[in-house]
């Protein structure tokens, strides 16, 4: 787990729900996209129940709704790199670090903390 | 400083866990709409951690009956104030 | 201070949009510049034109378009979230071949850009969530 020093940005985008139930995740996604395609530092932290966008294995829903999986590929196009990953989530949901769909650094409160201060903008979704 | 944003009650949402876990020793929390549940005496004991930076909106507690429950350690603020805290602070987060 | 709100939450359906319309009551009386409302989310529903709430009720697509008049602030709606929710000006309903429209001036639909944008000029960005 991380307690050293979180990288400065423009904005911080904060994931706090599930893919599928609502549409957070994927409108919070969109808005991280947009930033960064207006030449923003954008970074990721999935918190709570939003870690679960990380889970690998996911699909399309029944009536064919998109989900958030194919977006998370799309980052890296628009030059998101920066993901952080609530570790206490992680425990929570017993989610091993190393088997998430994006690679994403753990983060504890402090780590959080320190993210927020060190972007300019926060957005929670 | 940063001024964190909370409407939801202690009672119905854990994300207050993850608020205060993200909260800086400088930093204050203000509790709006429902939010203001955590105010009062019988819930306060959830805000331990910031006590004396804990902050509730007046006219959501007046408007839900409980501006006479509200913890004496919480400081109520007017609309005015909530301005006030965003002028403090060098940003906000809004929790829900 | 310049200052923007983010509103994401329907009207009459949470507190949101009751919340962020005093804080920016109360912003602009004490002397502050309200640059810019962003409905974003469920938040688009606050500029549908076919609002008809109860006499008895805040009419808070007026209190809104009061903002815009009263004080400038610009109503922008993110048009991406619009259009799911059907959410149409008139432009967007000819391009659509729909029969109505549902968001007139001064609510301008737009892209999720003119929050970045809003987020970079403003000096405080204040969300209001449901």
């Amino acid at each position: 787990m991380s307690s050293s020093l979180a990288a400065n940005g423009d904005m911080l985008v904060i994931l706090r729900h599930a893919p599928h139930g609502s549409s957070w995740l994927r409108e919070g996604l969109d808005a991280a996209l947009v930033a960064a395609a207006f030449g923003q530092r954008v970074s990721l932290l999935f918190q709570g129940d939003g870690i679960m966008a990380l889970v690998p294995g996911q699909e399309p829903g029944a009536l064919g709704q998109k989900g958030t999986a194919a977006t998370l590929d799309m980052l890296a196009m628009y030059d998101i790199e920066s993901f952080y990953a609530d570790a206490s989530a992680l425990d929570r949901f017993d989610m091993a670090p190393d088997d998430l769909q994006l690679p994403s650094l753990p983060v504890d409160g402090a780590t959080i903390a320190q993210l927020i201060a060190s972007h300019r903008l926060v957005l929670t979704f | 400083m940063i001024l964190h944003i909370l409407n939801r009650s202690p009672g119905t949402s854990l994300v207050y866990r993850d608020t205060l876990s993200a909260m800086g020793p400088e930093d204050r929390l203000l509790l709006i709409e429902d939010g203001v549940l955590g105010a009062l005496t019988s819930q306060v004991r959830h805000f331990q951690s910031v006590e004396g930076r804990l902050f509730a909106l007046r006219e959501d507690l007046a408007s839900r009956g409980l501006e006479g429950r509200c913890d004496e350690t919480v400081q109520v603020v007017d609309v005015d104030g909530f301005v006030t805290l965003t002028e403090e602070a060098d940003k906000t987060v809004s929790w829900f | 201070m310049r200052y923007g709100l983010l509103v994401q939450g329907a009207p009459y359906s949470s507190q949101a949009s009751h919340s962020a319309l005093r804080f920016a009551t109360a912003l602009i009386a004490r002397g502050h510049q309200l640059e810019c409302v962003f409905f974003y989310h469920d938040g688009v529903y606050n500029a549908s034109r076919l609002a008809a709430p109860p006499q008895d009720e805040p009419h808070l697509v007026d209190a809104w378009r009061g903002l815009n008049a009263g004080h400038g602030t610009q109503l922008q709606v993110c048009i991406a979230a619009a259009l799911r929710r059907g959410l149409l000006d008139e432009r967007e309903s000819a391009r659509h071949g729909k029969t109505g429209h549902s968001i007139e001036p001064p609510f301008e639909l737009t892209g999720l850009g003119q929050l970045v944008d809003l987020g970079n000029q403003v000096d405080r960005l204040v969300t209001f969530a449901p």
